[in-house]
Formats: C-alpha cells, structure tokens, sequence
C-alpha cells in the first residue's frame, strides 16, 4: 500500500510523551512505511492546533482531549482533528512547592500519609488562608482541553473543592512551570514529565499524587490530524498510525526506555539531560516519598492494557469533564463528537497488518473493574488492568448525563440531559 | 455585543522580538492604542490583562505564552474573552495567512469584527514586513562575509601564486565551475587549506 503523500512534517511539544515519533524518527519506523518525515519543534498546545488547523503541519503530538474539543463550536479551531492512535496512559504527576507541602503536612497528617493522597489536606490549607484573609492557592495546568486540567479538577473536585472559585487556576507552559513555582508564581501544579522530576531534582517541590493515581489509566496524548486530511490521505494515515504503533511497541519494552531517554535528551527533541527524562521512562516517575500504591510501571504505559487504542468511552469522558466546568456552552452531540474525532476503525486496519491484537468494542465501562482483567472482544484477548478513578466513580459511556449530574462539584452551562442532542 | 461608542481599540501586544513590536506598533498607530507587555509569564502576564482589559491581544505565534492567554476566557470570567480570530472567518484563510506571517490574535467576546479585521491584517502585514526586513539583513550580511573572504582568498593567490587580480579571480571562478561550487567555498577552502601551512 503505497502512501498518497510520503513527505509529512509532524508537530511536537518537548515533553516525554514526544517519545514515539522521536523514536519512529530515529530508529526507522517512519521510513520502513514510505514516510519521509520532518519533526518540528512546537512551544505551545495552542500553536499546535492552529499549526495543524491552517495546514503548516500534516500532523500533530496532541492532548488527546484536543480531537474531541475541536468538533465543539467554542473551542477556537478551524477545522476538525481526528485520532486513530493513542501515545500513552498515564504520566502527569500533580507537584506542590515545599512551603505549600509543609502546609499540607501541618494542616491534616493523615490525609497526607494516604495512598492516594487526596486534596482533603489541601482543602484545610486554602480554608485557612482564606480565613485569614490571604491569597488563596494558585495552581498550574498546561491547556485548557488536557488531562492535566481535568485530572487536577477531579482531584480537587472529589473533595469538594471548586477550581474555579476556591484556588485561583492560571495556564503556564510546561517549560514554564519549575520557574514559576521556584518564583512562587504558582503553589502547585499538573504536568507532564520531565518537569516534575526537575522541581524534584532541583529541591522546589514534591509530586504527591500521579495523574495515575487520580484514574488509574489516564488516556494522555494521541496523534491528531485532520478530519479532511485523513479522508484525503487514507493510506498515508494508515501508514503513519502503523509506524508510531511499532514505535510504541519498541517503546514498551523497558529494555529500550534508557535508549528512548538518549534519544529525546537531544536539544533538537526536549533538550535536557537523560537522567532528567530516564525517571518518567523506566517507571519511576518523580514521586519523593515513592509510596504511591500504583506500582512504578504503571506510571507511563505506551503499549500494553491496549493504550493506543482510541477508545470512544475516552472521547465521551473527556467531554463530560468539559461539560462538567463549563467550557461547553451549547448542547452538543456527545455520541456523534465521540464517533467523529476518534477513529478505532482507522487503528483496527493498522493493527491488522502489523499483526497486533486489536479490541473489537469501540467503548468500554471506565473506572470499572478495579482488578485486572482480560479483554476478550479483542482480534486476541488482551489483558487489562484495573482502570479506577480516586473517588471510586465509574463511568458508562451511555448514560453521560447522570454521571455528570452525579458530581458534587461542577460548573455546568448545558442541560446535561442534552449531551445527546444538538448539533 | 457590539460596542455603540467609538473608543480606541486597545491591544496588548505580547512579542519576544522588540524590533517587530516596534514596527508593529507604528503600523497600528491611529488604528488602536497598543500596549507591550515585557516579559512576563503565567500568573503575572495574566496580571497585566486584567489591569489593561485590552479588546484585542497580538501575539507571536511561536510564544508559549499563548496558552496562558487561552485560557483567560475558561478560568476568569471577569476578563476579557478571548477568541481566536480564526472562528469568526468562515474559509480559514485570514487564519493560514496569520499562521504563516507568525501572529496569533486574540479578542474580546462580542467585538465587531468590522473594528478587528483591519487591526489583525496590519498586525500580519507588519510580521511580514518584520520577516523580509530580517531576511534582507541576514543576506547582506552573508554577502558582505562571502566578499570579505574571497577578498582574503584573491589576495592569497595573489601572494602566494604571483598571481594578477583578475587572474587570481578567474581561477577561483574556474575552481568553482569545475567542482560545482560557489565561489564563497572554494575562497573557504583556499583560506583553509592556507591556514594549515601556516601554523
């Protein structure tokens, strides 16, 4: 199958995550499918979207909630994004300044010596300050449609606490982010890595909970393109999703993460030394106290418990966490967004001729079970893990409206009776 | 909503470039009142929008600080909301030629897009005059370079070799032609070469 176009220039942000299309570059992956690839260097999720949506890029390391929130009327891009593989599950780590931990310590031990700690000592902590009259916490998040925003949303959320009234939420790029928090700029934030490990490394903060331990496998970033695009070039696609799923394959071998961490360190990739990426790489993560109860591997998943597989019930989640803080602010159509942007029939195909089992649902019950367990609607049973979120929450991807009306905190602008209706 | 009384518009301009903010400045003059922000940051850029409530923010592409800015309409409802532009313009044309010129732009909910449009395509024409002024100066500032060293090259050959001026010359171009370089290299190459005996 020879592709349509073979000279594609693909986006990416200097985060580990980049890891599959550095490693499709460097090891051959890209050439061995006719693809002659040219990666370019982006600074920021936004220059992504409008890079991709104007055609300066055929293709993009994306958030994975960017697919979905493109097909949303207020969600500022000019053309829809669709994804037929995903990069990873999991990765995010939520980091606190030292001050703000001693804080935490100070204001409920016990809660901080929980597994997984949850936001309850935090929650002390900004009642406090308010009650005495000081600024209330200010907390990082890299993108408004990412899931670090809504992982540290349902983490504040869980116990009660609104992010968007009671701490004060700014936007901050990730290479940012360590220098705000050395300038207390920000008390905390949600990022991908290398950038907990450096505010670790560098004695400026604690990483106190993974994204991992907020849901268990947090769909994390995907390959985005464009809906026109893929139509256009379905071979081309087929091609590309096939290279980066042996690129994520290679990757899942912890044998190679140490060669993946040389291969990033570049300063044409992250630019920053090895030892900074290898952490995140070969399952640490940066966790100081290193007793969360999610075991080290599970930090960052880029193969196995099927992570490049796009699932819709992902799509659907992610939009009821955008239903659920009012970043949609019309009825839309959940099922058809979800349908559109994610594309399991177009990773079925590739799949298939690379010979690796494939899931034959394009949904599943998420947060559920809370074990491990064997995927048996699959080309070949594929084995899975527990998927829970921190709250003991579980998601059906058919019933979205009652899972959103279920949180005790929200921020709703539709009628989430509606999220099956509209456009 | 639109706005019924005439106010200048004002723009925050967000550049790391301070020579294309200056040339984007005197290019919206009379069109809107532009206000800089140095280099600021996350909480701290977000500080200046709130006190300078611009109508419409300009800024470099390739600044990661667009993603701070995006997230102003999301997470302070008191601020301005910021759209892109490009939502407004059906065809997304107005959009490839901001991506290309490098300029993102941002605006208030609810602002006229009869009061915007010029302002935007000032700013993209600016970033482009910005771009062809740089690439002028990088090329005259390689071709006085390349002059200089075939300059150092001809008087080499001409020491070394007895050779005349226009001699010296034309032995470097028949050099170039037969290797199927420049001029500028095969000067490189004699200098280097030179060099070597020399030490």
């Amino acid at each position: 199958m020879k592709p349509e176009i073979s000279n594609l220039t693909i986006g990416f942000v200097p985060l580990t995550d980049a890891a599959p299309l550095v490693v499709a570059q460097e090891k051959g992956f890209f050439e061995k499918y006719g693809l002659h690839v040219c990666l370019s260097r982006e600074n920021s999720w936004s220059q992504i979207r409008d890079k991709l949506a104007a055609g300066a890029i055929d293709a993009a390391h994306m958030l994975a909630p960017m697919a979905p929130a493109s097909w949303l009327a207020n969600a500022y891009a000019a053309e829809k994004f669709v994804t037929a593989v995903a990069f990873n599950l999991n990765g995010n780590a939520v980091t606190v300044s030292e001050k703000l931990y001693q804080e935490m310590v100070a204001a409920d031990p016990d809660a901080m010596f929980e597994r997984p700690t949850s936001a309850r000592a935090l929650k002390a902590v900004i009642a406090e300050r308010l009650r005495k009259g000081r600024e209330t916490v200010t907390v990082g998040a890299v993108f408004p449609f990412s899931s670090h925003n809504y992982a540290l949303r349902y983490w504040l959320g869980a116990e009660g606490v609104n992010p968007d009234r009671d701490v004060r939420m700014v936007v901050a790029p990730p290479p940012f982010m360590v220098d705000q928090l050395d300038r207390g700029k920000v008390d905390m934030f949600c990022v991908g890595e290398p950038w907990n490990t450096l505010a670790e490394h560098r004695g400026l903060g604690r990483a106190i909970v993974r994204s991992a331990d907020i849901w268990r496998h947090m769909p994390e970033k995907a390959l985005g393109v464009r809906q026109r695009w893929a139509e256009d070039n379905p071979d081309t696609h087929i091609a590309l999703v096939s290279s980066l799923l042996e690129a994520l394959i290679w990757l899942d071998e912890r044998a190679n993460r140490m060669e993946a961490a040389y291969l990033l360190a570049s300063e044409r990739y992250v630019g920053l030394p090895a030892a900074l990426l290898a952490p995140a790489l070969v399952g640490k993560g940066a966790l100081r106290t290193r007793r969360s109860i999610v075991e080290a591997e599970d930090f960052l998943i880029f193969h196995h418990y099927a992570a490049n597989y796009p699932w819709r019930s992902h799509a659907l989640w992610f939009l009821s966490q955008m239903a659920r803080w009012g970043q949609i602010e019309a009825p839309a159509n959940f099922l058809a967004i979800a349908d559109g942007a994610y594309r399991p029939d177009i990773y079925r195909i590739a799949a298939a001729r690379l010979g690796v089992a494939a899931p034959l649902c394009d949904a599943k019950t998420e947060g559920a079970p809370d074990r491990a367990w064997v995927l048996t609607e699959a080309t070949a049973p594929i084995a899975m893990s527990a998927s829970a979120f921190i709250d003991g929450g579980v998601f059906d991807p058919a019933a979205v409206g009652p899972y959103i009306e279920g949180f005790i905190r929200h921020n709703l602008r539709i009628d989430p009776s509606q999220v099956y209706a509209g456009a | 909503m639109e706005r019924q009384t005439e106010t200048p518009l004002i723009v925050l301009l967000i550049d790391s470039k301070p020579e294309r903010a200056k040339i984007v400045e005197d290019g919206l003059r009379g069109a809107a009142v532009v206000r800089q922000a140095p280099a600021l940051h996350g909480a701290e850029l977000l500080a200046v929008v709130e006190r300078l409530q611009p109508d419409a923010i300009i800024i470099d592409c390739d600044s990661p600080d667009r993603d701070t800015i995006e997230n102003l309409q999301l997470v302070a409802r008191k601020n301005p909301k910021p759209i892109v532009m490009f939502v407004e313009n059906g065809d997304g044309a107005l959009a490839r030629e901001a991506v290309r010129a490098g300029v993102s732009a941002y605006i208030v909910d609810g602002l006229s897009e009869r009061r915007v449009l010029p302002v935007l395509e000032i700013a993209i024409e600016r970033f482009r005059m910005f771009d062809a002024l740089w690439k002028d100066l990088e090329r005259s500032k390689r071709d006085l370079e390349a002059r200089k060293v075939i300059e150092r090259a001809k008087g080499l050959l001409m020491q070394k070799r007895g050779l005349s001026e226009n001699d010296a010359y034309a032995a470097m171009r028949t050099m170039a032609m037969n290797q199927g370089k420049t001029i500028k290299d095969v000067a490189d190459n004699i200098l280097a070469v030179a060099s070597l005996f020399d030490d």
